[in-house]
Order: structure tokens, then sequence, then C-alpha cells
């Protein structure tokens, strides 16, 4: 113990002697840390953000639908009420620390067509409250407003599908699908709102109407699909595991949003390697740093390790003088580089970082559109495991030092000048 | 090869071979050593078939011309260098064999080193730089500080205690690393040219300050020299030609 002392006692002062080098190295991995938290949490965020608003236009974080109906997405496959109710009950029990909430929904593939013209049709018949606080889609209007409770015979379509179809506002359609019982069935809607999101194809073809026009119009009682919102994506694998438990499977599929939407969830995994290669960059410029500083030390200070040698030090001793030093200098700068991260993160949390200047108007990914502005998330496991990971790098860039220090003859060391 | 290397052992000079069997072990004694490094085209024979006893308490140089082995004897007797072949006893204890952790320990305890360019750390003071060992040797502080004031005193390094190395004169830094080598009281003191940086004055005073601990508290020098002040003083001189002891006198008539 005595002497692990002396030899952190023996570390410190060496770096306290090259303080200069020692406050480049330890600068340089600060700074590396904290742009790797930056750059995490910034990641962190807009992850989160583009998953929130895939889920929130898509079908939620977690999916309750009859078996088979996501590839033939015809309503035979169907929840039934009882399905539908077992579902809702599940859902409200899961184990999340909010409830969730859950938007059921009748929801076909059908025709929209005006004196002017026909477009295929994404139709979904929707709570108006629930899907208010859902989807947000009312909050993309340009003309008029989104479905309110009360509406009846009313639809909320998009601006593409407006131009093509020649309708605004208060202008008629007609939407014809396939009705339970088999027959083709038409509707006509007024048109209350009319959105854009900034997804070509969206704009063209999803139109809400209200849940019990849907459900009158096509001949069903129960839903097609329940729609669960989280408050956070993380969630997701627990709530489904949990609704599963509750639910008959024979009579429904519980899924998450990486099912549901494979474009959004491929697109972040191409993200996460993108960022991965960026850390992977950052973390060789750190080690290389220490490495190359670590190691002049070890060319400079020859005659020392000789020396500690000949004053009683053995080879794995005075290797570990060097290591100690790379350890206290990774330390010292994980912490500053910690604290120097989470203030920038800090910084753009309120106004985040606004990357409008070098975004496409309408960006989307995975049929998503999304906002410029990123705001980090502070995920204390991945700051934790950036930290542990610059650590980590510091120490091994630090051991080939310690290792040749250790290995030095002494008797040429003391030679040398 | 030499012609003892594989043979019955060299000669020991020193007053141990020339007394017989003595009643304790000396301080160091080397039994046929050798020291060869493989080189090309051929290998170099630094050392050929040393054999040396120092008896506790002496104050010995080796002498000789550059090249003659001197340094790599010291090494040799530090333990900062194998043998090719022989032996090296420190205090009875047979160190060649020993582990690379083993020796440290001898090193620490057994014996001290002064270099010839002073060799402190530079990142200490001149008390921390002198207390060295004993800070390895777990010596509590109090005890470390009372010692190195005392001797600082002995050697007129008084009031330099918390100066770094870079802010001493060339004979202050020789002084403080006499200091560090003779704190730890350990058998045997190893001084490789200790005088050959310094001038005649502070060279005259780093040998009083030796001559006067090899006095007063009976510590073992060993030297390597050219210096023929250090020779004049020594109790006992032995010649090194090419690696070979050539033989041995008496200088200071002790």
């Amino acid at each position: 113990m005595v002497r692990l002392r002396t030899l952190v006692w023996l570390a410190l002062r060496n770096l306290g002697r090259e303080l200069r080098r020692s406050a480049l190295t330890a600068a340089a991995m600060a700074i590396g840390l904290a742009l790797l938290i930056l750059s995490r949490t910034l990641a962190d965020g807009a992850h989160e953000d583009w998953i929130d608003a895939g889920v929130r236009l898509g079908a939620g974080h977690v999916t309750i639908n009859a078996p088979g109906y996501r590839d033939s997405e015809s309503l035979d496959d169907r929840l039934s009420a009882a399905q539908l109710q077992a579902s809702l009950a599940a859902v409200a029990d899961a184990p999340t620390p909010d409830p969730p909430l859950a938007s059921v929904r009748v929801t076909t593939r059908g025709l929209a067509s005006s004196p002017e013209g026909a477009l295929p049709a994404w139709i979904v018949g929707v709570d108006a409250t629930v899907e208010t606080a859902f989807s947000k889609l009312g909050e993309e209007v340009t003309d008029g407003r989104y479905l309110e409770d009360g509406d009846r015979l009313h639809a909320y379509i998009g601006a593409g599908m407006a131009e093509r179809l020649g309708v605004r506002t208060g202008s008629r359609m007609v939407l014809t699908a396939q009705a339970a019982p088999g027959d083709i069935e038409g509707q006509l809607v007024r048109v209350v709102g009319i959105y854009r999101t900034g997804v070509g194809a969206l704009d063209q073809s999803l139109v809400h109407i209200p849940l019990g026009t849907a459900r009158s119009w096509l001949g069903v009682e129960g839903a097609t699909t329940v729609a669960v919102l989280l408050t956070h994506s993380s969630f997701t694998d627990a709530v489904v595991a949990g609704v599963r438990g509750r639910v008959d499977p024979a009579g429904a599929e519980v899924v998450g949003w990486p099912v549901t939407q494979p474009d959004l969830y491929s697109a972040l995994k191409l993200d996460d390697g993108g960022d991965w290669a960026f850390h992977m960059i950052l973390f060789a410029i750190v080690a290389l740093a220490i490495l190359n500083a670590v190691f002049m030390s070890v060319l400079h200070r020859q005659r020392e390790m000789g020396l500690l040698r000949a004053l009683g030090l053995s080879g794995r001793e005075t290797g570990l003088v060097v290591l100690l030093e790379g350890i206290l200098l990774t330390i010292a700068s994980g912490i500053v580089g910690v604290l120097l991260g989470l203030a920038v993160v800090w910084f753009f949390l309120r106004d985040g970082l606004d990357l409008s200047g070098m975004w496409p108007e309408e960006f989307n990914l995975g049929g998503v559109a999304f906002d410029p502005v990123l705001y980090p998330v502070i995920e204390a496991r991945h700051v934790v495991q950036s930290a542990i990971m610059t650590v980590a790098i510091g120490l091994s860039a630090s051991a080939y030092p310690a290792w040749q220090a250790g290995r030095l003859d002494p008797a040429e060391s003391v030679k040398v000048e | 090869m030499g012609e003892n290397r594989r043979g019955s052992p060299g000669p020991t000079t020193g007053p141990v071979a020339e007394a017989g069997m003595p009643s304790t072990e000396p301080a160091v004694r080397t039994t046929n050593l050798w020291k060869i490094y493989p080189q090309e085209p051929r290998p170099v024979e630094a050392v050929r078939g040393v054999g040396l006893a120092v008896e506790s308490a002496e104050f010995v140089a080796m002498a000789g011309p550059s090249g003659s082995g001197k340094t790599t004897v010291l090494n040799l007797l530090g333990g900062l260098t194998a043998p090719t072949e022989g032996s090296v006893r420190i205090g009875g204890q047979e160190i060649t064999a020993l582990t690379d952790r083993e020796l440290a320990r001898v090193r620490l305890n057994r014996i001290g080193f002064v270099f010839q360019s002073y060799n402190l750390l530079p990142m200490l003071t001149a008390r921390e730089n002198a207390e060295f060992t004993l800070v390895l040797q777990g010596v509590p502080a109090r005890e470390r500080r009372e010692r190195v004031r005392k001797l600082f005193g002995e050697i007129g390094l008084e009031g330099m205690e918390d100066r770094f190395p870079l802010k001493l004169s060339g004979g202050q830094q020789q002084r403080v690393a006499v200091a560090r080598a003779v704190l730890g009281e350990p058998d045997l003191v190893l001084a490789d040219e200790p005088t050959a940086n310094l001038d005649s004055t502070t060279a005259e005073s780093l040998l009083d300050v030796m001559e006067q601990l090899n006095r007063t508290r009976g510590t073992t020098f060993v030297f390597s020299t050219h210096d023929p002040r250090v020779m004049e003083r020594a109790g006992r001189l032995v010649r090194l030609v090419d690696g070979r002891i050539e033989g041995e006198s008496t200088p200071s008539g002790t």
C-alpha cells in the first residue's frame, strides 16, 4: 500500500512537472469526450424525435391488430368488439410510468374521388379527441380544421390530395372501399380541413374520417387497429410483452414500432452505424493523442526510468508509474470531459441545434417528416458509456508505453543523456 | 572467451582473499564474473573473470582506462545488469539468480548508487530525492525528515531541502545523490565516476563528505574513477584493464 501510494505520488509529480504537455493531452481527451457526449445526446434526441414523428403518423409505438391484418390489410382480419375491449384493458394496465394513449382505428385502402378525378386513398377512421393528442396531424393544418367530436360525414385530407382532386375546405368528395360484408360501398364526405406534412405520399393519400362514420360505412363493430402511444420509445418492448401476456394470441397480434415501421427502424440503425463510425474516429484521435503524449514522455525520461530501477523499483512498478500517469490523466480528463459535454448539451437543451440551413425543405426518412432542429436528450447510460470508453481507451493507450518502460534495461537507461 | 570462464573461478582480490577464511561475509564478493555483449562481428567481453571482495566499511576505487569495464563491473555489483557468468554476493546473498522483483528489493535495501551525472529525479525537491529510498522502505515521514535534516547538516546542504535539482549546483546535486545513496543505510554504495563532472574544489569537498560518511557511519564505498584525487584517497585501489583486474594497491596507506 505504501508502495502504491508512492507510485501514485510519483505519477502525480511527473504529470505536474510536464504540466503543459499533461494539460494539452487532457484537453484533447476532454474535448473529445465532450464532443462525443454532445454527438450522442443529439443522436439520442434526434432518434427519439424521429421515432416519435414516425409512430404518431403511423400505428404508434405498439400496435395491436388481428393476426394476418398487417399482410392482408383486409377488414376480414379485424379485432372483434370483445378482442378490442380486452386489448384496451391490457393497454391500460401496461407497465409504464404514465398511462399510454390508445387510439382505436378502422383503416382501409380505397379510392377518393371528386368530379375532377380519383386517387388511391389510405382511409383511417379515428376518434377525433384521442387522435388530436396522438397523431398531431391536426397541427399540420393549412386550411380549415382537424376533425372534432360531433363530426360525422367529414374528412381531413392532405394538400396533395386536395390539389389532385381539385377540392378545398367545404368541398364534397366520395370515398369508396370494400366494406366488411364484401360489397363495394361509397361514402360522401365533406372536407373540413387540409394538412401538409411535407411527405408527398402521405399528403396525397391519408384521409382521416370519424371512427363512427367508418364503422357504419364499412360495417365494422370492433376495429382494425389499436395504436398505442408511449411517453418514450424505450418502453416499447416492455409494453409489447405486457399486452401480449393479456390478450388471446389467436385473436390479437401485438408488435412494436420496429415491426410496423421497418423503414424507419432501418434508417435509425443506419444512422447508428454512422454515429458509431464517427465515435470510433473520435476514440482513435483521443487514443493517438494519449499514446503520443505518454510514449514521448517515457522516451524523454528513459534515464529517470533507469534511475527508479536503481533506487529499488522493479520493472513492473516502473511501468506502473507510467500506467498510473495515464490513469490519472484519463480520469481527470473524463471528469472534465463529462462536465464540459453536459455544459454544451445544456446550452442546446432549450433552443436545440438548428440544422435547417443544411436540411432539405421537406426532409423525410422512412416516410416520416422531421424537424430540422435537433434537441439533445441526456441518457445517463450513454453518457456513462462514453466516459467509460474514453477512460478505457486512455488506459489502453498508456499500456504500451507502460510496458515499454517496465522493460527498459536499467544499466543502459541511466546512461541516456 | 576468457581463460577462466569455463574453468575454475579466477582469483578473488581483496582482504578476504588475502586473509583466508573471513569471519563474516564481505559487503560484496564476486567470483569469476563475466559480462559478454553479443555483438557483430564478434561478442564483446566487457568483464572477464573478475573476482573481487570488498569488506564492510572499505573505501575502494576501481581505476582503469575508458572501456576497461569499470562501469560494467559496478552495474553487475548493483544488479543493474546480469552477468553472463559468475557470482555476485551482497552481504552474503547471491543476487545473480534473483527475479527482477527480488533484485529491486536488494537494490532498495542493500545498495546505494551515485552516478556521474547526478541523476536526481527532477520532479522532486532535494529532500524528496534524498528520502526517496526511505519512502520506498516505508520509513515514517517524521523519521525520514529527521534523518534528512541531520545528514543535510553533516554534508553542507542545510537550507537546500526544498530546492528542485535545477536550482542546485552540480556539487550540491551530487551531495544530494550521495545523501540519497546512504540514507537507506545500505551495505554498499556504488559510485560511478562521482567527481567526473565537478570542478576540483567541489570534487574535493564531495570526497570529504563520502570519506566522512565512510568513517563515521561505516558505509562501504566502491568507486569507478579516472580521477587521481579519488584514487589517492581510496583505502584500496583496484586496477582494471580490458575487463580484467590487473592488480591493486593501498594508496592512502590504510
